[in-house]
């Protein structure tokens, strides 16, 4: 077995462990917040699993465009909506207060951006590179909200102090879906192992640190 | 030889039109109507995908587990989409309507496949097609149809939330396609086989509860 497809089975099994874990709150519905970072955190299982079962099938996952990487997509797509449709509006009125918050948050798209860089400039095939633009802008969407809910001052409820585990957390698997990317295009086995070491922790970690914010957001 | 897919398509939908203003329960005739609109979204699909098989340079396997799912799930969520925004937003209304458009997309699917390959298919062919296609053309569908009914409640959760149920169902109908293709069929069948089971559970439970009252 090649390192993509061991790679890809730890994600995996990490992601299945962090999905059921947080299957209760699929089940109730009541916290629509935790809801869309379980059914986020199952979005990472459904395209490790596609990605595991196209390589075991004899297909390739870095020569051309393919639908496992709209798994990444889609969790950051789910990150994105819980933290812009859910939790913003509770932190941000949109007053100048928060501006400087809101600017120094854009750090975080930039540093997604710059390093895509790295993979329009790799020798990996155009169709490849779209592939991973289009999960890059999704990525950097939800980084912006999880840095400046990282960063933001408590305004009087006292929940973003509850969920900065949570978003910090959030943040580090960002960077780590972009690092094994940048790891993909450039052929760097050893940054496509760390990568994917780091991204099976973070993926189990994910559920239980937004379970204990959500908890101490609810108490 | 005309087009067999329409053939097929006038077939099987022309008996079912009179029954939309026969039916005397409004819900039927939007679950029929629905069924029907899953077929001519089928119809419309098949179409589309000779496009993208020539846009691809004629690779059907590479088309049919990363590009097909794609646009069948985008094609089969615009129905859906049109009617919470002009009729109801109504969450169990809407997994109704997707679940019948993901049948009726399943049914004329089911039957393209069969008329090409005649000689080839047997009765486990018939069952691994008839429970696997249309339970995951059904629950694809249904799950962006759970995205869509926060149209008018919350138009940020819409958005994004529909985009990712979209995604998902993506995700699931391409690892489909996938294992269907490859030497691993079999496991096709048990993942759809094992989508059946929470509501064989919750029926289960139901009929049991039934018995329990009676007595």
């Amino acid at each position: 077995m090649n390192t993509l497809v061991v790679e890809n089975l730890a994600i995996l099994l990490c992601a299945s462990i962090g999905f059921f874990s947080g299957f209760r709150y699929l089940k109730n519905r009541k916290t629509l917040y935790a809801s869309m970072i379980v059914l986020g955190v199952g979005c990472i299982l459904l395209g490790r699993l596609f990605q595991c079962v196209r390589l075991l099938t004899g297909g390739s996952i870095t020569e051309t465009f393919q639908v496992g990487i709209l798994g990444t997509m889609g969790a950051f797509s789910f990150f994105f909506s819980s933290n812009y449709g859910q939790f913003d509006s509770l932190v941000d009125n949109g007053s100048g207060t928060f501006l400087k918050y809101r600017l120094i948050s854009l750090i975080a798209p930039a540093c997604v951006a710059a390093m895509y860089a790295q993979v329009v400039f790799s020798p990996a095939k155009t169709p490849f590179k779209i592939g991973c633009g289009l999960a890059c802008v999704v990525i950097a969407a939800a980084c912006y909200f999880h840095l400046k809910h990282l960063l933001i001052p408590d305004a009087e409820y006292g929940i973003v102090r509850c969920l900065r585990q949570y978003n910090a957390t959030a943040l580090c698997l960002a960077v780590l879906s972009v690092l094994e990317l940048v790891a993909m295009a450039q052929g760097i086995e050893w940054l496509l192992i760390a990568s994917g070491i780091g991204l099976g922790a973070v993926s189990l970690l994910l559920i239980p640190t937004m379970d204990r914010g959500v908890k101490a957001w609810r108490t | 030889m005309e087009n067999m897919t329409v053939i097929l398509f006038l077939c099987s939908t022309v008996p079912m039109i009179p029954a939309l203003y026969l039916m005397p329960d409004k819900r039927s005739r939007l679950f029929l109507g629905y069924m029907l609109l899953g077929m001519v979204v089928c119809l419309i699909a098949s179409e589309v995908n000779t496009v993208l098989l020539q846009w691809f340079g004629g690779d059907m396997a590479y088309v049919n587990t990363n590009i097909t799912p794609i646009a069948e799930e985008f094609m089969k969520a615009l129905p859906v989409l049109y009617f919470a925004l002009c009729f109801s937003d109504h969450r169990d209304t809407l997994i109704s309507i997707s679940y019948a458009m993901g049948i009726g997309f399943a049914l004329l699917e089911n039957m393209v496949i069969l008329t090409a390959n005649v000689g080839k298919v047997t009765i486990i062919w018939a069952l691994v097609r008839g429970f696997g296609a249309a339970r995951m053309h059904s629950a694809c569908t249904a799950l962006v149809g759970n995205g869509i009914s926060y149209v008018r409640k919350r138009r940020k959760l819409f958005y994004c939330g529909t985009f990712s149920l979209l995604i998902a169902a993506v995700i699931a109908h391409a690892l489909f396609n996938t294992l269907i293709q490859s030497q691993y069929r079999e496991f096709a069948f048990v993942a759809v086989v094992t989508m059946y089971f929470p509501q064989g559970i919750k029926l289960a439970r139901q009929i049991l509860k039934k018995k329990g009252a009676k007595i």
